[in-house]
């Protein structure tokens, strides 16, 4: 055995005739395993549970009756985002976000939660997901076994013995540091089984390696930094304090001045401020509904001209149903505008924030589980795209029908009594317009790539503070 | 043959004070030297410098002929080391702490070997299992001997190792030390027995205020008088 690994042994001795060191490890560990198997399980019955509501609300839609084809419209539909596998480590901004939309015509409705029930029935442990205790617990125990790896020996004089006996500075850093290391890959475990365990329901290799990969050297760098204190720091009260201060500095203050930073630098109007805005230029493209609407008099005229007809009665195609899918169109272009700018800006909030992992590993390692669990903010806004891509889809595909296969005579006279009632129905065959939704993450590669820069600055920071130790542990002194 | 341990015009600073003040000596295979001081004379400063611990401000301390400040790890291959105050781990048996450092120092040993370095300093039987943290001073001082006399270096440097030692155990100590010499080690011992010191030292060397103030030797077969040495020890105390 060389004498890395002996040091490391011995540290491992110390350890295991600790009680404190085991009572901590012990409350660490059973934390994990808790809330991995609550987690997984509440992740995995929602999964299935989101894909069986998506297909009823899918065969609810076709099922409908005969009916007047605007009707449908405001029928509506729901889009249902189920979360990834990894979703059980990391649920990310689905905590906050929602996962399912109601679809409907002229409305781009905001994402509402598919079920409060869930967080309920965890009594509040919803919150204490695994990524959370991996990102700011097991700091909090490397750095309770760390601070005073190096300094112990300093204290009790047993430096200068390990010294004498011919050991470099350098090699007991390095014998710490695979104590260090074994405590690390222990820990790793319940994170490698949750890993197995979404590729077992879809998740590819590449990403839930990534993501195993990645928090190795977020746990890495923690140890790094304990290590590093515990050879420059002489008095272990310094050392302990230095360490708690630099986990609360960089777990929360950063954190919170990040937000509160790319909030102020990046000002996005929240949904409702804009909505509000949008409202009054909404107004100027005239209602839909109103086919009389002034607004509608040009495409009036257009269409009278290229029928070659002089009034709307006497078009083949139902007026109406072309004013509610020009407004439509119109409109949809207006939100999307609007929701395009709103994403961009929130977008390029989440960008700065990543940013500031350059002064926070916590916040690089947040960010790095998201975009690889596929639960971060871009995966969210691209749900939001392509729930508005099916229901604009949708929605045109019926005004379609209402041109088309209701004629304008019955349309307008829909009121008069049961029987005209009657005619102003379209055959519920026209319902089968909707598209199959399904909801995937992105590729892992594609993942991979957007976690590119937190995987770099996490890089960084390893290879920054490996430096430092290698530095301090060269020049060590008694 | 080179010199084992050689010190010269050697001066130290330690945060900024002065220390040792141009102290030269040398130390012969086989020989025994006694450094004798008050406290705060400077002895330990003297072993640590041999070790590399510090590094002299002046001057130079040689190790079989070669600057430590050049080739640290040889010197520190070549000595054996008894720290002042025996620093093993309190968790650890005696047999895991000596079976660890000598790993570290790369001379691994079994429990046989183990057991007879122990029979050497008395420690008891029974003691040898438990961990340290149960020891006497005494008891403990006797596990660091016996890893400074396990390592088998050509030269030794021990910081008062009597200190904590029953006069039982002082002149068992003082008859290894003697058969040590005589196996041709070279032994550099600090140490505030003035009498232990005539006893055994080949020469003692009188340190005061960080300068080598008085050199004594035994002179054809006879021992270093005593008297002789404690007057001059105390008149340079109260000087
Ligand atoms: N770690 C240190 N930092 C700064 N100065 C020190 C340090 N250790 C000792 N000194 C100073 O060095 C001088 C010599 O100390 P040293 O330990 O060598 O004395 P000593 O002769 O071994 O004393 P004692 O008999 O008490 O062990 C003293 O003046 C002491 O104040
Ligand atoms: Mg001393």
């Amino acid at each position: 055995m060389n004498a890395i690994t002996r040091i490391a042994r011995e540290e491992w001795r110390l350890w295991m005739r600790s009680k404190i060191v085991i009572v901590a490890a012990l409350i660490v560990a059973v934390l994990l395993i808790v809330t991995s198997v609550l987690t997984a399980d509440r992740i995995t019955a929602e999964q299935s549970q989101r894909l069986d509501q998506q297909i009823a609300a899918e065969k609810t839609f076709f099922s409908q009756p005969d009916r007047h084809p605007h009707r449908m419209v405001h029928y509506g539909h729901y889009a249902f985002r189920p979360p990834p596998p990894l979703a059980m480590f990391e649920p990310g901004v689905d905590a906050v976000t929602g996962q399912s939309i109601f679809l409907e015509g002229h409305r781009q409705n905001t994402a509402m939660f598919a079920d409060n029930k869930a967080a309920a029935d965890l009594g509040g442990f919803s919150a204490l997901t695994p990524a959370n205790l991996y990102q700011l617990l097991l700091p909090l125990l490397l750095i309770v076994l760390g601070n005073a790896l190096f300094l112990r020996e300093r204290e009790s004089g047993t430096l200068a013995v390990m010294l004498a006996q011919g050991q470099t500075g350098v090699k007991l850093a390095l014998g710490k540091a695979v104590a260090l290391l074994m405590v690390i890959a222990i820990f790793m475990t319940p994170l490698i089984a949750i890993a197995i365990y979404s590729v077992n329901l879809g998740e590819s290799m590449l990403a839930a390696s990534a993501l195993v990969a990645g928090y190795s050297v977020y746990l890495c760098i923690w140890g790094a930094i304990a290590l590093a204190a515990s050879i420059i720091i002489k008095q272990r009260a310094v050392s302990l304090g230095f360490l708690i201060f630099a986990w609360l500095f960089t777990a929360m203050i950063v954190p919170r001045f990040a937000i509160n930073t790319s909030s102020a630098v990046i000002y996005a109007p929240g949904k409702i401020e804009s909505d509000l805005i949008m409202l009054a230029e909404q107004r100027k493209l005239g209602d839909g509904h109103n086919a009389a609407d002034p607004a509608f008099q040009q495409l009036q005229a257009q269409v009278l001209e290229q029928y070659g007809v002089e009034k709307i009665e006497d078009l083949p195609i139902n007026w109406r149903g072309v004013v509610a899918s020009n407004s439509e169109a119109e409109l949809t272009q207006l939100l999307n505008r609007y929701s395009e700018e709103r994403m961009t800006l929130e977008a390029k909030q989440s960008h700065m924030f990543d940013l500031f992992g350059l002064g926070s590993p916590s916040i690089a390692i947040s960010s790095l589980s998201r975009t690889l669990a596929g639960t971060d903010l871009a995966t969210h806004h691209r749900f939001l795209r392509e729930s508005e891509a099916l229901r604009f889809d949708f929605v045109q595909s019926l005004n379609k029908v209402h041109v088309e296969r209701l004629s304008y005579a019955d349309d307008i006279n829909r009121n008069v009594d049961a029987a005209s009632s009657m005619r102003a129905r379209v055959n519920s065959d026209a319902w089968q317009v909707l598209d199959a939704f399904r909801f995937a993450p992105d590729s892992p590669q594609q993942r991979l790539g957007n976690a590119g820069l937190s995987l770099t600055i996490l890089a960084i920071w390893l290879f920054m503070v490996g430096g430092v130790i290698l530095l301090a542990a060269k020049r060590v002194k008694l | 043959m080179a010199i084992p341990l050689e010190a010269r015009s050697l001066s130290l600073l330690r945060a900024g004070n002065s220390v040792l003040d141009d102290v030269s000596f040398t130390i012969n295979a086989g020989e025994i030297f006694a450094l004798l001081g008050g406290n705060g004379a400077g002895k330990s400063s003297t072993l640590l410098t041999f070790l590399g611990f510090l590094e002299p401000s002046n001057g130079d301390v040689l190790v079989n002929g070669s600057s430590v400040r050049n080739d640290i790890a040889a010197a520190r291959s070549a000595i054996a080391y008894l720290p002042e105050s025996a620093s093993l781990y309190g968790h650890m048996t005696a047999y895991e702490n000596l079976s660890y450092f000598l790993d570290l120092a790369g001379k691994p040993a079994n429990r046989e070997d183990i057991d007879a370095a122990l029979d050497k300093v008395a420690l008891a039987e029974e003691a040898r299992t438990r961990r340290l943290q149960s020891y006497s001073k005494g008891m403990r001082q006797k596990t660091a001997i016996a890893l400074a006399l396990l390592r088998e270096t050509p030269i030794l440097l021990l910081d008062e190792p009597t200190s904590g030692l029953d006069p039982v155990a002082i002149d068992e100590f003082h008859d290894l030390v003697k058969a040590l010499a005589n196996n041709g080690q070279t032994i550099l011992m600090v140490t505030h027995d003035v009498y232990g010191a005539c006893q055994i030292a080949d020469r003692v060397g009188l340190l005061r205020g960080g300068k080598l103030v008085g050199s004594f030797s035994a002179e054809n077969g006879e021992r270093i008088d005593t008297e002789t040495v404690h007057a001059a020890f105390a008149e340079r105390e109260t000087a």
